[in-house]
């Protein structure tokens, strides 16, 4: 058969068609462009809601923190000494804990070249304790005086920590007061990424849910200047495809990889993972306003009824630890020594059969968004349906979730699942504070729990937590005690923060006090 | 005139009722939106200054009536979790969809119908089998899977094109494309920035291909099936006696014929393209309004919702206006009906 003849074969054409195609399509591949030397590029899925860094209160901490300072920056744990100096370069508080003078920096000013001074540390402090969304964490602040440009004295109704609450990740940035001017006569006065920061990155552009671009503040007090100028940030929400990002060399590094994919990227040797304590823990709420949910006996058997090395194990795929109540690991005023509740199915029964317990359906929600929830929620389903409780289990939007559960709490949820995580390094006054302690109205507290021997103890201890450390520990320890005993909650686990760093880059180790923050000024080539 | 009218009444009446459906049901639905415009952590206090700021709480008619007003002025509102007017979101996200869409459809038309009319033509053979399958594969492959399956392929696997995005990050930097019309990739070559061309080019064949694969999988059995329907007609046979050519007798009589069902099926897809981005762009990180859909559906966003679907209502009564006057100039009749 002649070449000819060979290919006016239809089938024989038909593959070769579908080859050429193939291989044309595979010619129009062309290698990516050069990566510009002083661009680095990041995937993340940090949404901003709000560029205001007086009401930032959400992800968007992890631009702010490269933008905007605070007074001091609080160390990793186990990191000595505990804090760094920001724009303040030394402090010290009174003997009564009521009154902190903090000395400023000389030489720091903001992205507009207009100096950091007191007068701008007062303007700050009042406006974040006046309209923050971390308000509250001044709460104990009464006056700020400026008796000079470079000394702040703050004075405090009681005595607070203020080197710990004056480097919160929340409400603690140190504002140009032109901003604060601005924003009070416009309230979008940021919307567009504006910034009023003295950091070491401004913004250079932003588009919203899309992009940000950080450029390097030339003027920064730092004596070592940033290795990357730029720093571009695409906003992915989707795990996946910001690994698809990094490990295709669209992106530099990717912070929101999903932790199904650490197997796979543990074996590619062009990646470390690396794991780090984090603030996040996962909590359940029962819903303690309902019978029979309202007797701390079938609290108790249901907390026993889980298996929670399963859940451990399959929520936080090998990076998650099972928590001693609801103050993580490593986050003041974890105590090692707080007891766990261990899988007993069979006491579980037998204290449900002495609370007189027959046919009890549990209605856990969830939020749906949140990948590591709808893998562990079914393993509760099972859990309970092994002791004999029926349970239906609702994945919706956190908003959802968040909304159902606040409007009418009585014929709410019965067991709302939740991460969280303090709003600065004191899960003292955050979590056993938030969580659990009675208000009029609720609204962390969704256990919708009471007790007042509880809150007694929460209460001196956030007092005493600003004086004496040791004494308060000793009141929260004792505070979670009763929450293991009269468990209003299923303290379920710590996660771990996985970072998956390229071997080619040198990225600043996670800090757990600034858990959605990354430090572009430290990254460089390894 | 009387028909244009007629068009025009039924098409605010959808756009109507669009809005009207899908304000109800983001209000009926227990969520907060305080929580998408300030945090989760957002105080008690601030959600219910803000509900008010809002007009959350005013009763619902109320609250609809004005929306409508707003948005007859072009005041759409403003999206919850962006802070950003949702007339300006969509006007920037919107060219680099219709971008997509447009090869999308480009893709589907081309390989449908050629592979359908070849299909048609090796009737029962391996051609015709392997058209089949990919056809098939097309129509019932998830969008978001499929492209998954292509991203590890071609991106993860053989590095042959890029995993995400419209263009490279650096081009910004190195060639920067200069806005004219706001669709990127035609501004890029009305402007002469063909490196930014070729790379935008480049990002486009993966989504576009993920995006098409239900259009082309409808397209090629539309096609096959309506070719090999006329076929069998009594005139093509008429036109055999008379000792016309196949090749004329298939592309001048058949294929002419096939046509109208074909533009009608290649509307509906292009409708349906606009939701279909929804998927497309989250997999391929596509700055378009398909990924804003998505956000704003997480987040409850829903004045972005809003907008949106009101995007998507028009979308599909333009699509549906452009078939019926293709169809008129194939077949006048249609337009008379």
């Amino acid at each position: 058969m002649s070449l000819k003849s060979r290919f006016s074969s239809p089938r024989i054409r038909f593959i070769a068609i579908a080859t050429s195609s193939l291989l044309a399509i595979a010619s129009f591949a062309v290698p990516n462009a050069a990566q510009a030397a002083s661009v680095f590029k990041v995937a993340t899925s940090a949404a901003v809601t709000t560029w205001d860094p007086i009401q930032s209160f959400s992800t968007e901490a992890f631009y702010m923190t490269n933008i905007y300072e605070p007074l001091l920056w609080k160390n990793p744990d186990g990191v000595s000494p505990e804090y760094s100096p920001a724009l303040a370069t030394s402090w010290s508080a009174s003997k009564d804990g009521k009154t902190w003078t903090f000395k400023l920096r000389a030489g720091a000013t903001f992205h507009d070249g207009s100096p950091v001074n007191s007068a701008a540390v007062k303007a700050s402090l009042e406006s974040s304790k006046k309209v923050g969304g971390a308000g509250f964490i001044w709460d104990a602040l009464k006056t700020v005086d400026t008796p000079s440009d470079d000394t702040v004295v703050i004075n405090l109704s009681y005595a607070a920590p203020m080197d710990l609450i004056a480097s919160s990740t929340y409400g603690a940035y140190i504002v140009n007061p032109k901003a604060l001017d601005a924003v009070a006569k416009d309230a979008k006065y940021y919307e567009s990424g504006k910034d009023g920061g003295s950091g070491p990155y401004t913004i250079s552009s932003y588009k919203a849910g899309s992009s940000v671009v950080l450029t390097a503040y030339a003027k920064h007090w730092a004596a070592t200047k940033p290795a990357y100028s730029t720093i571009d940030i695409s906003i992915v929400s989707d795990g996946i495809t910001a690994q698809q990002m990094m490990t295709s060399g669209q992106v530099d590094w990717a912070t929101n990889i999903p932790l199904t994919s650490m197997t796979s990227l543990k074996r590619n040797n062009k990646y470390s993972v690396i794991k780090y304590k984090s603030p996040f823990n996962y909590v359940g709420y029962f819903n303690t306003l309902r019978a029979p949910l309202n007797n701390p006996k079938v609290r108790q058997a249901l907390s026993m009824a889980l298996n929670y090395r399963e859940i451990t194990a399959v929520g936080g795929q090998g990076y998650a630890t099972q928590a001693r109540g609801p103050v993580p690991a490593g986050i003041y005023p974890y105590d090692p020594n707080t007891p766990q509740y261990k899988m007993a199915r069979a006491k579980a029964k037998s204290l449900l059969a002495s609370a007189g317990v027959k046919d009890l359906t549990i209605k856990i929600t969830y939020a749906s968004e949140n990948s590591a929830e709808a893998r562990f929620v079914p393993l509760i389903k099972d859990a309970f349906e092994a002791i004999g409780v029926k349970a239906e289990v609702q994945g919706i939007l956190f908003n959802q979730q968040w909304a159902a559960a606040k409007k009418d709490p009585a014929n709410a949820q019965d067991l709302f699942i939740v991460k969280y995580w303090p709003t600065y390094s004191d899960a003292g006054v955050d979590n056993l504070w938030s969580l659990f302690h009675s208000s009029a109205k609720p609204f962390f507290n969704l256990s919708y729990w009471k007790n007042a021997a509880y809150d007694k103890l929460i209460d001196q201890a956030t007092e005493l937590s600003g004086s004496d450390k040791d004494a308060a520990q000793k009141l929260y320890s004792q505070a979670m005690v009763i929450l293991y005993n009269e468990a209003p909650g299923l303290y379920l686990y710590d996660e771990a923060q996985v970072s998956v760093v390229p071997k080619k880059f040198s990225i600043p180790k996670y800090n757990i006090n600034y858990p959605f923050s990354a430090f572009f000024a430290g990254v460089k080539l390894s | 005139m009387k028909v244009l009218r007629n068009r025009l009444s039924s098409a605010l009446l959808v756009l109507f009722g669009a809005s009207l459906i899908t304000f109800t049901l983001a209000r009926i639905i227990p969520s907060d939106p305080s929580l998408a415009y300030i945090g989760p952590k957002a105080t008690a206090a601030d959600a219910a200054k803000l509900r008010i700021t809002l007009g959350l709480d005013q009763p619902i008619p109320g609250q609809y009536f004005k929306y409508l007003l707003q948005t007859f002025k072009g005041d759409w509102g403003y999206s919850l979790s962006t802070k950003q007017p949702i007339l300006q979101e969509i006007r920037d996200r919107l060219p680099a969809t219709l971008e997509l869409i447009f090869f999308a459809i480009t893709f589907a038309l081309i390989f449908g119908i050629a592979l359908g009319v070849y299909a048609a033509k090796y009737r029962g053979k391996f051609q015709d089998a392997v058209i089949r399958v990919l056809a098939i594969a097309g129509v019932s492959m998830p969008a978001f899977w499929f492209g998954l399956l292509l991203q590890m392929l071609f991106a993860g696997r053989l590095s042959w094109f890029p995993a995400t995005g419209q263009f490279d990050i650096e081009l910004k930097y190195d060639h920067p494309i200069t806005r004219i019309t706001g669709f990127p990739l035609f501004d890029s070559i009305i402007t002469g920035n063909y490196h930014a061309t070729f790379n935008g080019l480049h990002h486009m064949i993966l989504p576009a291909i993920t995006l098409s694969a239900y259009s082309f999988g409808l397209l090629s059995r539309m096609a096959r099936a309506n070719l090999l329907e006329i076929m069998s007609q009594d005139y093509v046979k008429v036109a055999r006696a008379y000792g016309l050519s196949e090749r004329l007798i298939f592309f001048k009589l058949a294929l002419r014929n096939a046509l109208p069902p074909i533009v009608t099926v290649t509307g509906l897809s292009a409708a349906y393209l606009i939701t279909g981005t929804f998927f497309v762009e989250q997999v391929y990180n596509w700055p378009g309004i398909g990924s804003f859909a998505v956000n704003s559906l997480l987040s409850i966003d829903y004045p972005a919702i809003m907008g949106i679907t009101l995007v998507a209502a028009i979308g599909y009564l333009v699509t549906n206006f452009i078939v019926d006057l293709i169809q008129s100039k194939i077949d006048p009749r249609v337009w008379m009906k």
